[in-house]
């Protein structure tokens, strides 16, 4: 049922916006700016560019606003354009080129974080080690799979939401899915011993 | 070989993908409660379903940075130049596409036939191949006659080999 209405009151926002009304775009844009933004970062791992390429996103939405119609859910179709977006960029090959260093920017994180939560330096190395050994595992699958996943973790999208914004059939989805996850156990299970 | 056809293990099955919906919790409630009354008597189930809760809980620890505060506004900002420098075409596509989406009407499909018309008399006053010169046209033609001449040729040369319609009754 909350679903049905969120669905109903993005669309209908979104068709506010078709007939030239901005204070619908910026409700749009404050309730969908984060979710867009981190499946960007966690696709690209580099948050000026996931921002420029959420610029990007917002900026299809808004062009497309002539030519919206409700036909599918919002996110369905937002998260389209963004999938879209960020496997174009990792086709063009300004993914190695933006790329930041894994260590480099976890330590620069990490670091402010020390001091406001106190944790152990022990502590931290740990989990700097593994939120690296986690992004360079979901780095290291192929884009769609990475796509898939990201889609299904975070964004909670069902096999058919994630089958629309990828271009594919559900059984495409699953089989994404069910290698990304295969590939994610085979990695990552072995931090459970690490606390 | 032993037959998993009947089995209710969904790895024996090859159906792992109902336990990446049991973890998920997206499985309906009467499936769940069956699934779990067999994942903790069957071992590599149990090990399926632990390692996919340690690759969610690793997901889950992926902590992210705050978006920068001037998105909405460099966003924005980039709308209104857009809107400053194409004014007038994109107002008109947008109607255009607007009004395609809708179903045509009247007030748009007569501009764009005009426009059509328009683009066709200016692909016609500059047809490249006006400006050809008489040889090559007169080369043309005469290699296209020759080419009919041998087909001729060639098909009387498939008649000769045929056999005679009293053979053909044989």
């Amino acid at each position: 049922m909350m679903a049905v209405a969120t669905f109903e009151h993005d669309a209908e926002l979104m068709l506010r916006v078709r007939d030239g009304d901005a204070q619908s775009f910026s409700l749009l844009l404050a309730k969908h700016r984060g979710p867009v933004i981190h499946f960007l970062y966690r696709m690209i791992q580099n948050q000026a560019v996931a921002e420029e390429l959420a610029q990007e996103v917002f900026l299809r939405v808004y062009r497309s606003r002539a030519s919206y119609e409700p036909t599918a859910k919002f996110t369905t179709w937002l998260f389209r354009i963004a999938s879209h977006v960020a496997l174009n960029h990792i086709r063009d090959g300004k993914h190695e080129r933006h790329q930041e260093s894994l260590d480099g920017e976890g330590t620069e994180g990490i670091g402010r974080q020390v001091a406001s939560r106190a944790p152990t330096v022990e502590q931290e190395m740990v989990r700097e080690s593994r939120l690296a050994e986690v992004r360079r595992t979901v780095e290291s699958l192929p884009a769609k799979q990475r796509a898939a996943v990201l889609m299904h973790k975070y964004q909670e999208m069902d096999y058919a939401q994630i089958a629309a914004a990828l271009e594919c059939s559900e059984s495409a989805v699953k089989s994404l899915l069910f290698r990304a996850y295969e590939t994610l156990r085979a990695k990552l299970a072995h931090l459970a011993g690490r606390g | 070989m032993k037959s998993t056809k009947g089995s209710a293990c969904p790895v024996e099955r090859g159906e792992e993908e109902i336990l990446l919906r049991y973890c998920a919790g997206t499985l309906a409630a009467e499936g769940a409660a069956q699934l779990e009354g067999h994942v903790t008597s069957c071992s590599r189930c149990r090990m399926w379903v632990q390692e996919q809760q340690m690759v969610w809980r690793a997901l889950e620890s992926w902590e992210l940075e705050p978006v920068t505060a001037d998105f909405d506004a460099a966003l924005l900002a980039r709308i209104a130049r857009e809107k400053e420098a194409r004014p007038g075409w994109r107002g008109w596509w947008e109607r255009a596409v607007g009004a395609w989406s809708g179903g045509l009407e009247w007030r748009v499909a007569v501009p764009a036939a005009a426009l059509a018309l328009l683009l066709a008399a200016g692909l016609a006053v500059t047809n490249p191949f006006r400006g050809e010169p008489v040889e090559t046209a007169v080369r043309l033609e005469a290699r296209e006659i020759e080419q009919a001449e041998r087909a001729l040729e060639d098909l009387e040369m498939l008649r000769q080999l045929e056999p005679p319609e009293e053979d053909k009754k044989l």
